[in-house]
């Protein structure tokens, strides 16, 4: 919470109009995962890095292929299906679903147990914000 | 015409049914019938509860008006002995004697109908409390004893009909015997009589309150069916709203269709909490705050607190030794989904048997109400 801010006064302070859009387009709750995976030892993230693993097939034990966007739609802007159950599962763009990537602990929590099931590990902080980064871009 | 012969010369039609004796009495066949329609088709249950709530409704007005309508309208003025049938009936068969409102044996099937309406209406009341879990009477009543009430009712309801064709029959024998169609007087209220007969009223007004009541109460029934579109389930029942959870509904509904706690066990859903880092092959990762909450609510409200019908038939299909983890595994789903067909089930609307809301409208609120099922073609 307290880093938005801080960095919105900054901003106004510079008047850095530039830095203001691209602090924007990212919700709090994603600056602050950032920072905190940035702090852990995380290099710069990339969209193309966390646009590549989204799509990225992972074998499964029983030889079956999973990737997010089994169950998320590869169109971030469309509600995708659950691969299993078939529920409909929302748009993941937050320009799309403007709940998306809003509450840290729902972000922190789903981040883990879909790197669990998709790539049957979970992901290292690196690939985490390149997904963030990825999910905040909106293309 | 009037003044040509002696007898007849007197006569004049003479209103002796007002119109809301005659909309009570129009109204009432017209419920009574549309319940009979609607009764064997689990889909058209509400019409069938409606037609019954209208029925009793009707019923109740027709009480009211049998102490404060118009004359001939009044219990007082037909109430007859069962000496005064038995002399009415000696009677028919030597000198007729035409009676200007009821006479004792119409008098008497009248106050059985009555009856009867009442009782067929209070046993649907409890059948549909203690089967469906819906109504005014919805938990006064263990659903075990569901059946047994369904089947007073349908008796009750075969004794009503078959008063109803002694009424029919004493109807036509007398209109046949005194040359006068009864039946119509209770259309058009009038009655052939001597000038000097007392009349009654038409008390319109009340006629149109009456019809107002029962539009209205039908406008709140059905008013979520409108506008009307083909294919779309008609309002999902009108039942008791079942408890719900922020929680469970987020962490359970995200994956998969959101599955009420009524629709499986205690032992069901402590056993999938217990294994939820092999939630059938997922981890869901729950935090103890959250297990201990979805833990709270899954057990409270579990199948057997009998809060709905399914609960009850659930429950009641599980040998006590199994624990199933899917509603689907359970007895009495496979015996409702049995004659589901397998072009159905991979339909895209479908999909899956996960994906309960598919056909059943009011899944996401557990109540599974017979008339909000509809099967996408």
């Amino acid at each position: 919470m307290k880093h938005p801010l801080f960095a919105s006064v900054l901003c106004l302070g510079l008047g850095c109009s530039l830095q203001t859009t691209s602090w924007a387009a990212e919700s709090a709750t994603v600056t602050q995962l950032l920072a905190e995976y940035q702090q852990a030892g995380a290099a710069e993230f990339s969209v193309e890095a966390g646009k590549a693993l989204w799509e990225k097939s992972f074998p499964t034990a029983d030889g079956k292929q999973r990737s997010c966007t089994a169950c998320h739609h590869l169109d971030l802007s469309k509600a995708g299906e659950h691969v299993r159950t078939g529920k409909t599962i929302a748009a993941m763009a937050p320009n799309a679903n403007s709940k998306r990537l809003t509450k840290l602990k729902k972000v922190r929590k789903w981040l883990k147990r879909n790197c669990k099931w998709t790539l049957g590990r979970v992901c290292n902080t690196q690939e985490k914000g390149d997904l963030l980064v990825f999910l905040s871009a909106n293309q | 015409m009037d003044n040509n012969t002696s007898a007849h010369s007197s006569t004049e039609p003479v209103r002796i049914w007002d119109l809301p004796t005659r909309i009570f009495h129009g109204l009432w066949i017209t419920f009574f019938v549309l319940a009979w329609v609607f009764h064997e088709d689990n889909r058209y249950l509400n019409i069938h509860v409606f037609a019954g709530y209208a029925f009793l409704a009707l019923l109740l007005f027709r009480l009211f008006w049998g102490l404060f309508g118009s004359h001939y309208a009044r219990f007082r003025h037909f109430f007859y002995t069962p000496g005064a049938v038995v002399t009415y009936l000696k009677c028919l068969l030597s000198i007729p004697q035409q009676i200007t409102g009821h006479n004792p044996v119409g008098a008497w099937a009248i106050f059985i109908l009555l009856g009867l309406g009442l009782v067929v209406s209070l046993s649907g009341l409890i059948t549909l409390g203690a089967e469906e879990r819906q109504g005014p009477l919805a938990t006064l009543f263990h659903p075990a004893t569901g059946l047994l009430w369904h089947e007073i009712h349908e008796f009750l309801s075969w004794l009503m009909l078959a008063v109803v064709a002694a009424h029919v029959s004493g109807v036509i024998i007398e209109s046949i015997l005194h040359r006068e169609n009864l039946a119509l007087a209770m259309i058009n209220g009038n009655k052939q009589r001597p000038a000097s007969t007392l009349g009654v009223p038409r008390h319109g007004k009340m006629a149109l309150l009456l019809c107002i009541s029962i539009l209205l109460g039908a406008g709140f029934y059905f008013g979520a069916c409108l506008p009307y579109e083909s294919g779309r389930a008609c309002q999902p029942f009108l039942g008791p709203k079942l408890p719900d959870n922020v929680l469970w509904r987020e962490e359970c509904g995200s994956c998969h269709a959101i599955y009420h706690p009524t629709l499986l066990p205690q032992r069901s859903w402590v056993k999938i909490l217990d294994t939820q880092h092999q939630h059938f092959g997922e981890d869901l990762d729950l935090d103890t705050d959250s297990r201990n909450e979805i833990h709270n609510f899954l057990t409270t409200y579990a199948a057997e607190t009998l809060l709905t019908e399914a609960a009850y038939k659930i429950l009641r299909s599980i040998p006590p030794e199994t624990t199933p983890l899917r509603i689907t595994e359970t007895a009495y789903w496979q015996k409702k989904h049995a004659d589901i067909s397998q072009l159905i089930w991979q339909s895209p609307q479908v999909r899956s048997r996960a994906q309960c809301e598919a056909c059943h409208l009011d899944a996401a609120v557990g109540t599974y109400e017979d008339s909000a099922m509809f099967i996408p073609n």
